[in-house]
């Protein structure tokens, strides 16, 4: 059994991009009232509230692209206001919703266009494009040469953080990245994200209007409403005590679920498993334990489960992919995964399918009490 | 013909006659038989007895697709028959006895009967035996007979015109009549028809176009009143041809240097948007020849002014007026068809572009202009039709160009010679038309070309 999951928490890492007092006005309407964030650095920074309350604004400050009427947003020792603003936005991944690929321009040009604006060398630049391409899990081979209309919308989004990344910027600026694809491939994409992230540790800002992503994919959350920061703190903190009326109705009733959506399998799974290749015998699964047998194949693929219940041996064959779940998926996933399956835990598989460790009900419980 | 359906997807034709046999073929391949089906086009309710066999089958056709196209093809073939039929009511040529004498009707209803017949009705009847026995088998048979029907009335003009034309004195001369135009539309509903042009219809083509030629060395057509006319403007004939295409690429040349920046300025300033377009509109509806006739004065002005302009060529009357005003008409689909271009650009690339870091200059190099090429090029190429059909009022005020012709002709009261200016404009038309989509595929991004067209 382990102890409680340890999830990192946020430590003061001093932010090198902070908005200071800032204010969007057109004419009579504001669309940003007195804003001030500290953007920590390497963490993902999740901007959510209903549409119209300022999170795409206050995005769009940071790169500049809207312009502030009164505060400032510093980035390192200068004011923004004072970097020349292509510079500023060379130095800042920017992907949103709808992609914006450029339609005349393959997948190669696309995500090499920031390289190619800095003046990077031509076999640099073709060695971070496969380089990207591989990140976001497309084959260069075949992806290299597409044009975007070639693209499903999952593989545009993919292309569309790719180039986000093309010139390894220090800050990733994601306009609701995932909005525009349907909920499977976001999931997938969110899992792709969590993985890249923890490999690249970039300071992200990440606009969604999803609580569920939001959740899932925030070290600091923000919540804003009517062009003001309502809350800010991190998730855990905001589902453990929402700041008024209006967060808790935005987090909706099934908090202590979605604070399931924090961890991912890899921070609780057991790696001590019990496996092999033929029915267990009775040394491997006692009598009346609760604890289960993985069957694999020749591969190391989990295909049938037991485990005692009500004084009976159940054996429940592994079919679907619904069944397991990955290391990156979160325990969320793997609540129902354990209901699918109808056993006290569910196996955790990596990338080639091969039994990795298990997630056990008991853990979930845990979780959800600490 | 039995055709075999597959997933509501033609996949296999047969002519065979033979229901059992073609039973026996649908059990050797492969497809399970529910879904497989024989299905006898006479049985549906659209087929008849006779485009039963009329039709070749593409595979993998969709049925409906395969219906509806057999319901146009019986349409047209109505089409076809009728003007064939009513071609023979009209004259197929005139003859006269000199250049602006009264037309003397020649052809079926009048003169020249009986060789007219002889000549027309064979390679009709062919051609209609193609059209009705439309199948696999008879797409030769048709691109012969539709050479035929081309080279039918080209006969009637080699040999039965100049035969009448002999009797009619040593100025006798001419044209050819409604008859025959319509009896070559009904031939042209023939070629259109076709799902698509075959090599014999270029072989046809290329066949009917060396005759042509040949017949034209020999001296058959040398009484056709437009070549009269051609001749008798000799040498001049090409400098007007050539003014006529000088004229044309110097207001396009024009308009496109005035017009695409000033399509870039209305799509950056909403100001100047409010200015442009009513400016542009209101001068779209001003008549032609006025728009002509109105700069003569300010033109006839500033020469006299500064006479060092008249020797440059610029005066109120002449070339320069003319092109100043086409100038003005064209920029009317050039900065139309460059602005909606230009902002029809998706706006999440720009802002993506943006974000990306691109400075506005490199926006508008890597982004705007690449995407927005198809569209530019579109307008220019409706400017310059449009131009080259406009360019034609420029004799009006003492312009050169194929007016000269039309209106010359208008004024001697000579058919041939109108003709013949409008059939050169027709012709450099079609080919500056021809010419612009070739550039227009070759300049559009690879990406977006299935798009356009």
């Amino acid at each position: 059994m382990t102890t409680g999951p340890v999830r990192p928490t946020l430590e003061e890492s001093p932010s090198f991009l902070k908005a200071e007092h800032i204010s969007v006005r057109y004419g009579e309407t504001v669309a940003l009232n007195d804003v001030t964030l500290h953007i920590p650095t390497n963490r993902v920074t999740v901007l959510i509230g209903p549409s119209g309350c300022g999170k795409s604004t206050t995005l769009r400050c940071i790169n500049a692209l809207v312009k502030t009427s009164s505060g400032h947003i510093d980035y390192g020792d200068a004011s923004i206001q004072a970097m020349s603003e292509t510079d500023l936005r060379r130095n800042m991944g920017y992907a949103i919703q709808s992609v914006g690929l450029m339609p005349h321009m393959t997948v190669e040009e696309n995500v090499d266009l920031v390289p190619r604006l800095l003046g990077w060398k031509r076999s640099e630049r073709t060695e971070r494009v496969s380089r990207l391409l591989k990140l976001v899990r497309l084959d260069p081979q075949v992806y290299r040469n597409k044009y975007p209309h070639e693209l499903s919308g999952g593989e545009a989004q993919r292309v569309g953080v790719a180039r986000a990344l093309g010139a390894d910027p220090p800050v990733l600026l994601m306009d609701e990245p995932f909005g525009a694809v349907d909920p499977l491939t976001r999931e997938q994409l969110q899992d792709e994200f969590i993985r890249i992230q923890r490999q690249l540790k970039k300071t992200v800002v990440f606009v969604t209007h999803d609580i569920d992503e939001a959740v899932r994919l925030a070290d600091y959350l923000v919540i804003m409403k009517d062009g003001m920061i309502v809350q800010a703190d991190t998730p855990e903190q905001i589902l453990a005590a929402p700041a008024n009326e209006f967060v808790e109705r935005f987090l909706g009733p099934d908090r202590s679920l979605k604070r399931l959506s924090l961890f991912t399998a890899d921070h609780c799974c057991l790696e001590q498993v019990v496996s092999g290749t033929g029915k267990p015998s009775e040394a491997q699964l006692p009598k009346g334990s609760n604890r289960c047998y993985w069957q694999v194949d020749a591969d190391g693929k989990p295909i049938m489960g037991f485990t005692w219940i009500h004084n009976r041996i159940i054996e429940r064959p592994i079919t679907s992919s619904t069944h397991t779940v990955q290391p990156y998926s979160s325990m969320k996933e793997c609540m129902s995964a354990i209901l699918s399956l109808g056993m006290p835990a569910t196996a955790v598989v990596d990338d080639d399918g091969r039994l990795y460790g298990e997630v056990r009900f008991e853990t979930i419980q845990t979780i959800s009490l600490s | 013909m039995y055709i075999r359906i597959y997933n509501q997807k033609v996949v296999k034709t047969t002519r065979s006659v033979d229901i059992g046999r073609c039973r026996h073929m649908s059990e050797e391949l492969d497809s399970p038989p529910l879904t497989c089906y024989l299905h006898r086009i006479g049985e549906t309710p659209v087929e008849t007895e006779r485009t039963e066999q009329a039709f070749a089958l593409p595979m993998g056709e969709h049925v409906g697709q395969f219906e509806s196209r057999l319901n146009f093809h019986r349409k047209l073939a109505a089409i076809v028959l009728l003007v064939f039929a009513v071609s023979f009511f009209f004259p197929f040529f005139f003859a006269r006895e000199n250049r602006i004498s009264a037309e003397i009707p020649g052809g079926i209803a009048e003169l020249a009967l009986l060789p007219t017949l002889l000549l027309l009705l064979p390679p009709t009847m062919i051609l209609l035996y193609a059209l009705i026995r439309n199948s696999r088998r008879s797409e030769w048979l048709l691109s012969f007979a539709g050479t035929l029907g081309l080279l039918a009335p080209l006969a009637v003009l080699a040999y039965v015109g100049p035969r009448v034309v002999s009797t009619l004195g040593p100025f006798a001369r001419y044209s050819p009549g409604s008859g025959m135009y319509l009896y070559l539309t009904a031939v042209a509903i023939v070629y259109l028809m076709k799902a698509r042009i075959r090599i014999g219809d270029y072989i046809g083509l290329a066949v009917a176009l060396a005759v042509v030629l040949a017949l034209g060395h020999q001296g058959s057509f040398n009484r056709l009143g437009i070549l009269l006319e051609a001749r008798n403007f000799g040498t001049r004939l090409s400098r007007e041809i050539l003014a006529h295409i000088r004229i044309t690429g110097i207001s396009i040349g024009i308009s496109v240097l005035v017009g695409i920046p000033l399509a870039l300025v209305t799509f950056q300033s909403r100001r100047m948007r409010k200015l442009v377009f009513p400016l542009l509109n209101v001068l779209q509806t001003i008549p032609g020849i006025a728009l002509f006739g109105l700069l003569i004065a300010p033109l006839a002005a500033l020469s006299q002014a500064f006479p060092q302009l008249r020797e440059w060529g610029i005066k109120g009357i002449g070339n320069t007026p003319a092109i100043i005003a086409l100038s003005m008409y064209a920029l009317y689909p050039i900065i139309r068809y460059s602005f909606t271009a230009i902002s029809s650009i998706d706006a999440s690339v720009v802002l993506a572009a943006q974000g990306m870091g691109m400075s506005s200059g490199q926006v508008w190099r890597i982004v705007r202009f690449p995407l927005a090429t198809p569209g530019i090029l579109h307008g220019i190429r409706v400017a310059l039709v449009q131009t080259i059909g406009n360019a034609t009022l420029a004799k009006l005020i003492g312009g050169d160009g194929l007016g000269v012709l039309v209106f010359e002709g208008l004024g001697q009261a000579s058919v041939d010679m109108v003709l013949l200016g409008m059939l050169l404009i027709i012709a450099l038309t079609v080919a500056a038309d021809r010419i612009f989509q070739i550039l227009i595929t070759v300049l559009t991004p690879v990406s977006l070309r299935r798009e356009g067209a």
